[in-house]
């Protein structure tokens, strides 16, 4: 995984929070600036799926917790768009915050993926 | 009387999405990490882990619960959220106190605190949502 990266994923799935909570706040339904928002985060975390996958499947890195950091990998990318699907399934005000706790849960998902990350480069001194 | 028999809300309408949202997001993370510990290190903890897999399988069927719609989905989630503050309950209270029978952490150990006490919060709020969206014979 590249910190620069996992940087920008947390950032951007704060914003996609903040910016669900503010569609709740004005009352307003999930619309495509939030769809668009959603594609694009999703869109990140398949590319660092895609980079942090690769070493691993590979054997150029080992993790004490390959099946667990493999598994969070694919939940980081998969939660926002059943999220999404989910919130836009009854247009209330509410679908801003649905998504918005799948941000969290997914910026939760990528924090632990780099603890588990850095637990085996740390082993392997470098 | 002219008031309809069942006034019930469904449990997923409005608000209610996003404790779905949320019961599900436990459901997956929580079902994933007991079946990463048991299929890998069974051996190392099996009452934790067993314990980590009861919380999954109770996430998934108060999400299921919480849900769907009618009476039998309520009793399903009522049972799943119910048992769910028990165990949280219950779990948090035996590893403040002897922390050695848990040697792993699971989404219960300590109220849920790996887990920002989420696991504690979520049935008492589970519990007030059912309660507000339940079905009322006479209107008051």
């Amino acid at each position: 995984m590249i910190d620069a990266l996992v940087i920008v994923v947390i950032v951007v799935t704060g914003a996609l929070a903040v910016f669900g909570l503010v569609l709740t706040a004005l009352n307003r339904t999930p619309d495509r600036t939030l769809r668009l928002a959603v594609t694009a985060v999703v869109a990140l975390l398949v590319v660092q799926a895609v980079i942090a996958a690769v070493p691993v499947l590979s054997g150029g890195v080992t993790l004490p917790e390959t099946s667990t950091f493999l598994i969070y990998l694919v939940v980081s990318v998969c939660v926002l768009p059943i999220g999404l699907q989910f919130a836009t399934a009854e247009p209330t005000r509410w679908g801003g915050t649905v998504v918005a706790a799948t941000a969290v849960g997914t910026a939760v998902a990528v924090l632990r993926l780099q603890g588990l990350w850095q637990a085996g480069v740390g082993n392997a001194g470098g | 009387m002219a008031e309809p028999a069942d006034l019930a809300r469904p449990t997923s309408s409005g608000p209610g999405r996003v404790l779905v949202a949320v019961y599900g997001i436990f459901a997956l993370s929580a079902t994933a990490r007991a079946g990463v510990q048991i299929a890998g290190k069974f051996s190392e903890a099996p009452v934790a882990y067993l314990l980590s897999a009861l919380a999954g399988v109770v996430y998934i069927l108060a999400t299921i619960g919480l849900a769907g719609r009618g009476p039998r989905a309520r009793r399903l989630a009522w049972a799943a959220v119910g048992f769910e503050l028990v165990g949280v309950l219950v779990v948090g209270t035996l590893t403040v106190l002897d922390a050695g029978d848990f040697p792993d952490d699971t989404v219960w150990s300590v109220y849920g605190r790996g887990y920002g006490f989420i696991p504690l919060v979520l049935p008492i709020v589970g519990l007030w949502w059912l309660t507000r969206t339940r079905p009322r014979r006479n209107a008051t």
